[in-house]
């Protein structure tokens, strides 16, 4: 089928659709998973931060683990470019989670939470090369920053409103709520023939390839920007673990009884998504990682500075969670467009699943157990939050030189060529 | 955050690096506060701050914004840029009250060891022509400096304006994001004290950013009169521009909303084509 059969309509609902699971998957992430299972670990099953960490650590190995597997399976058998194949284990995926997230109150012990835990992050290891590779049959590549900014958005402004409590009891029966009409839709359109699906299907044809593919996965192309995502997660998550723990901040912010805090972090973080959608489409990944890297480094010494001045003593200002808050909506919206246009539809899911897997959950857990660690070990808010700034600062600057440099051995390589 | 209070942040910590008697200040940005025991300098920001009756604190105090109320006794120093300062019956100020600007109450009952005054709208006039004075200055300017580069660079400025006609939300993003970014940056510099040559450098290259940005508004805005002469053409833009502009900010919410849409894309074009130097192409995208 060609372009022009694809009507105009069915075209939005492809765009309606990749925004809503995605959307509604990384909703689920921020909240119920990053922040939920740390509140079931601690205070209902009553285990140390330490143990937690440990728990978390064998989360993230384990989604990683299977999202890799996951990925390399959907690209051999061809279901990489099958929509209907990956909507029927986005099925599954979105059964079974709703299936944890119903029991999780349940968990009462250490064994129950690590085999709850297991069950957890194979099934988000699954969904993750599978949700991401939506991109190459949905959003063709010239909407793709668009698209990326729209989910980031949509997450990230829902889960500053609500919940108001960061509590697993308050976590659990709002994704029940929203998962099961999501699994029965979910079921519909993956087992009943629609032509609208039929014809979604064959989009991947015309604008599967990212605009930075073909790009072999045993390549720098691939790695550098790996190692470039997986240290802005870990950056992210070390320093905001240890600020939310900290009742001055997390009280003038994310936390804050004023509606009107909230619904300023929920617009910045429209706000960053928009303008990070727009920057990756006109100017590609290098200048949006400088930024990413730059906003990190500020945002920290911005904590840093207000922790170590007189000025601990007043109420921080919202200009600390804004810059956060820019940052994480910026390097967000570039995790969602990156994989698939570093991808052909014939490798996005080992390109996704990798991607997504060593940058996002690797990186995110390891340094969520290195944040709980330090708290444990006794390591005050301010330490701590230098030795983030003095990684964010490093990558600041290092990767602006990076560029700098091997731009300037391209040149000098072309000096020598006759 | 209001932006009006950045410059007068600077002016204040300008005045307090170069008093050798203060070693710390503290800066209050927002809140309502009582001061009752207070070490070094006070700059008071968009906050409510009240020292009460009773209270004695060494001072200077700079106020900059908000409202300031003495009731207690401050030992050095106020300095009033901006903001409502009231002194208020029984309140003392041990050494000098100066009043540059803002709304300043002063009971009869208050103690006042000297008082002195710079009344800047005394200087400009505080007629309706003396308001519209920096405007109508601040507009030849920029029009002699149009008139100048389209003599000598008339391609640089065809690139910004291209850059603003071709990608305005891309060009409008990049300003913004330069703007929130960098405007934070400095009032951080400034506030290290150490770094306030570097912050006063940097507002000013941001001010130049901004004016080059309006005249290639202006060379926008002339290409389309029906001027032949290319150099009067943007003379006359660069009026229409800063003119349109200050008529703009006179109307609440919609005037601000479209002048800071207007400045920040044309910041943003003049970055991205390096003050016009080479045209600005995004990244290639297939179809």
């Amino acid at each position: 089928m060609s372009r022009s059969e694809v009507p105009g309509g069915v075209r939005w609902i492809g765009y309606l659709f990749y925004v809503a699971v995605l959307a509604a998957g990384y909703y689920y992430n921020l909240t119920f998973v990053q922040l939920g299972i740390i509140d079931l670990g601690t205070r209902l099953v009553g285990l140390s931060s330490s143990r937690v960490s440990a728990v978390m650590a064998g989360f993230a190995v384990a989604a990683l683990v299977a999202a890799v597997m996951a990925g390399r399976v959907i690209d051999r058998r061809g279901w990489s470019r099958d929509l209907r194949v990956k909507l029927r284990i986005l099925f599954f995926v979105v059964a079974v989670q709703t299936l944890l997230t119903v029991t999780a109150p349940l968990v009462g012990s250490a064994t129950q939470l690590t085999v709850w835990v297991l069950f957890c992050s194979v099934t988000l290891g699954v969904g993750m090369p599978v949700t991401f590779s939506l991109m190459v049959d949905l959003i063709p590549v010239r909407h793709r920053g668009a698209g990326a900014a729209v989910v980031a958005g949509l997450a990230f402004a829902a889960a500053a409103v609500y919940p108001l409590e960061w509590r697993l009891e308050e976590f659990a029966p709002v994704m029940t709520v929203l998962m099961a009409p999501a699994v029965l839709i979910l079921g519909v359109v993956a087992y009943r023939r629609f032509r609208f699906v039929d014809m979604l299907a064959t989009q991947h044809e015309r604008f599967g390839i990212g605009r930075f593919a073909p790009v072999r996965t045993a390549s720098s192309a691939f790695w550098l920007p790996v190692a470039l995502m997986f240290s802005v997660f870990f950056i992210d998550s070390l320093g905001f673990l240890r600020i939310i723990d900290t009742p001055v901040y997390i009280h003038a912010s994310w936390q804050s009884p004023e509606v009107g805090v909230r619904g300023f972090i929920a617009v910045s973080h429209v706000l960053g998504a928009a303008m990070a959608g727009v920057l990756y489409t006109v100017f590609g990944r290098r200048w949006l990682f400088v930024w990413i890297l730059g906003l990190f480094a500020f945002t920290h010494l911005l904590y840093t500075f207000h922790l170590a001045t007189a000025l601990s003593g007043v109420d921080p200002p919202l200009l600390l969670p804004f810059f956060y808050v820019l940052a994480v909506s910026f390097y967000t919206t570039l995790n969602f467009a990156l994989w698939p246009d570093l991808s052909t539809p014939r490798n996005i899911g080992l390109h996704a699943g990798l991607g997504v897997g060593i940058a996002g959950w690797l990186a995110s857990f390891l340094s969520t157990s290195l944040a709980l660690y330090s708290k444990g070990a006794g390591i005050s808010l301010l330490e701590h939050l230098r030795y983030v700034n003095a990684l964010a600062l490093l990558l600041a600057v290092a990767f602006p030189l990076f560029l700098y440099f091997r731009r300037m051995r391209t040149l000098a390589g072309l000096g020598r060529a006759p | 955050m209001n932006l009006a209070v950045i410059p007068l942040l600077i002016v204040a910590l300008l005045l307090v690096s170069g008093n050798p008697e203060v070693e710390i200040a503290q800066l209050m940005m927002t809140g309502v506060h009582q001061v009752e025991d207070h070490d070094g300098a006070l700059i008071v920001g968009e906050a409510e701050v009240n020292i009460p009756t009773g209270a004695e604190v060494p001072g200077p105090i700079y106020v900059i914004g908000g409202e300031m109320t003495v009731a207690g006794v401050v030992t050095g120093d106020v300095i009033q840029l901006a903001g409502t300062l009231t002194v208020k019956s029984g309140a003392t100020i041990g050494d000098e009250l100066q009043h540059v600007a803002g709304t300043l109450v002063v009971s009869d009952g208050a103690e006042i060891g000297r008082r002195t005054s710079l009344d800047v709208t005394a200087i400009v006039g505080d007629d309706a022509a003396g308001s519209f004075i920096p405007g109508v200055v601040l507009t030849l300017f920029l029009a002699g400096v149009g008139y100048m580069l389209t003599n000598k660079r008339s391609g640089a400025l065809d690139n910004v304006a291209s850059a603003v006609t071709g990608h305005p939300v891309a060009m409008f993003t990049v300003g913004l994001l330069l703007a929130m970014t960098f405007i934070s940056i400095f009032v951080f510099m400034a506030l290290t004290l150490v770094l306030l040559p570097v912050a006063v450098v940097g507002v000013l290259a941001g001010l130049m950013t901004l004016g080059y940005g309006v005249i290639a508004w202006g060379h926008l805005i002339g290409a389309r009169l029906p001027i032949r002469h290319q150099r009067l053409a943007t003379v006359i833009g660069v009026i229409v521009a800063t003119t349109g502009i200050q008529i703009a900010g006179r109307i609440a919410i919609l005037g601000d909303v479209i002048v800071a849409a207007v400045l920040l894309t044309g910041i943003g074009a003049v970055v991205v084509t390096y003050f016009g130097v080479t045209q600005f192409r995004p990244a290639p995208l297939p179809d």
